[in-house]
């Protein structure tokens, strides 16, 4: 590929309005392989807005969004580059998983393989032909996740993905989400699920009212923004706990939402 | 991304609901109902008939037996077309898509072209039986030459007819976004305003009336049917406008709008 050297995702100095109200206010980071990347906020922060522009569902008011040094849309193989699980729901109720899955990969040109692949490892393949509609919460996730790691993709990008999933699926998620980063994939997993992040993320983007606050190591944002004393008295392994207390305290002014 | 890539996945898309095969159905059976249905009726109240209606009947008994079906299997055409679009936007289906295939508009054309292939199809394969039906029905007081120029285009017509009104339809779906009010759009366009058409004065309504897209149905007709003031070729060229229209609005707004 001929912009290697391009960070696998990058925001730089993104920018979104709806109406007069700015949700992702001048957002630059980078995301790299190898590790999971959290991306943290309270509801409303810009978190799902952010990623929708990185994915082109979007487009910024000034700023980039890019995929390897590219927008999305501008990408030659964008389901072997980036898989994404969204928020919201992105399939047909009437319509079987794995016929929505096998619509996706051959839209995209890739082999019908790859569909029983997917379903098999997100455990989907008994109910692979039943409407999807009928799914529980956490079957939809699975779903989407499916569809996200379709393409063999070398970036994965998973927003609020343990959303309705039992403890067993959020340990599914979590193992999956270490493990594709261990295979030296980019993983940028959105929540505002403290104590889960604080088991999956190796670094954290933090972003509160549309402004990126934080962007560094977990272990680090710990440090940084938890009561010294607090820190000092907490063993190293029950570190990852205070998560939510440095997480409340960076973005406690920030969580305030506009009148509708 | 390849058409060809595309075309394969919109055609599992478009097989895999049941809806599809609903709306399908529903086209076939419509079609070839009202094809059989007007004719019969009208031939059983012949004695009855006035002469004006008598001769209509004579002039155009093409149209008469292939008009009725498409008038009706439209409907089936309509709602099918919208559901194709603007149900990937009400249930969020469009993300997936749009993420596999950031190229939002060559989406849209292999949706349209593999809609309006099945169209074409079913309107043909509805149309050559309504022939045989309909040249039998009226045969006491009618003669259909079934391999003429005429009948030959209004077979081919049907299956024209219908895909570009299903075409026509995709796109006030890709529009409109929101499936009922894309349904009572796209059925306003094809029914109320012919209907209300016909209430202005002296030919105005008549012209009005034409020059809607529904006014294409004058392919199935002999061409002299004393109620259609547009030749074939020329209803043709109106329903073609219209949806080269609507397609390129819809063209646009995918390429502009978020998804």
């Amino acid at each position: 590929m001929r912009t290697t050297d391009a960070p696998a995702l990058e925001a730089r100095g993104l920018t979104r309005r709806y109406g007069g109200r700015t949700v992702v206010d001048d957002v630059s980071f980078q995301v790299v392989p190898g590790r999971v990347t959290g991306f943290l906020g309270p509801n409303g922060a810009g978190k799902s807005t952010t990623l929708r522009l990185l994915l082109g569902l979007e487009r910024p008011d000034s700023g980039e969004a890019l995929v390897f040094g590219r927008p999305y849309a501008e990408l030659e193989a964008p389901l072997a580059t980036v898989g994404a699980l969204l928020e919201a729901r992105s399939f047909h109720p009437g319509r079987s998983a794995r016929n929505h899955l096998l619509a996706l990969a051959r839209s995209a040109g890739l082999p019908d393989a790859r569909v029983e692949h997917v379903l098999a490892q997100v455990g989907l393949a008994e109910a692979a032909d039943r409407r999807a509609g009928g799914f529980s919460l956490g079957m939809g996730q699975r779903l989407g996740i499916a569809a996200a790691l379709l393409g063999d993709p070398r970036v994965v990008v998973l927003d609020e993905p343990v959303n309705g999933l039992d403890p067993e699926g959020i340990l599914w998620v979590r193992t999956l989400a270490r493990r594709l980063a261990a295979e030296g994939r980019t993983v940028l997993i959105s929540s505002h699920l403290m104590n889960e992040m604080a088991l999956t993320a190796d670094h954290l983007l933090v972003i509160g009212r549309g402004r990126l606050l934080a962007d560094c190591s977990t272990a680090e944002f710990i440090e940084r923004h938890t009561d010294p004393e607090v820190y000092a008295a907490t063993p190293a392994v029950a570190r990852p706990a205070l998560l939510e207390e440095a997480f409340l305290r960076l973005t406690s002014d920030s969580a305030q939402y506009t009148a509708a | 991304m390849s058409m060809t890539h595309l075309l394969r996945g919109e055609r599992t898309k478009f097989a895999s609901l049941r809806s599809t095969w609903w709306c399908l159905g529903a086209l076939t059976v419509l079609g070839l109902g009202f094809n059989a249905l007007v004719p019969a009726l009208l031939v059983g109240g012949w004695n009855t008939m006035d002469p004006a209606t008598r001769e209509q009947f004579r002039t155009d008994t093409l149209g008469l037996v292939l008009q009725p079906g498409a008038q009706w299997a439209q409907v089936a055409a309509c709602v099918l077309g919208v559901l194709l679009l603007a149900s990937e936007f009400s249930t969020g289906t469009i993300r997936s898509t749009v993420l596999a295939t950031p190229r939002r508009t060559p989406v849209l054309a292999a949706k349209a072209a593999v809609f309006a292939g099945v169209l074409f199809a079913f309107g043909v394969l509805i149309a050559i039986p309504s022939l045989l039906v309909g040249s039998a029905l009226v045969s006491a007081h009618a003669t259909i030459a079934l391999g003429s120029v005429a009948s030959v285009r209004a077979v081919l017509g049907f299956g024209v007819y219908l895909a570009l009104t299903g075409v026509l339809a995709l796109s006030v779906g890709a529009l409109v976004r929101h499936t009922a009010g894309a349904v009572a759009t796209i059925l306003a366009l094809q029914f109320v305003l012919p209907a209300v058409s016909q209430l202005l004065p002296g030919s105005v309504g008549q012209h009005v009336a034409q020059a809607l897209p529904a006014s294409a149905n004058v392919m199935l007709g002999s061409g002299h049917g004393s109620s259609s003031v547009y030749s074939p070729l020329q209803g043709l060229l109106i329903l073609l406008a219209w949806t080269a229209v609507a397609y390129a609005a819809a063209h646009l707004s995918l390429e502009k709008r978020d998804v």
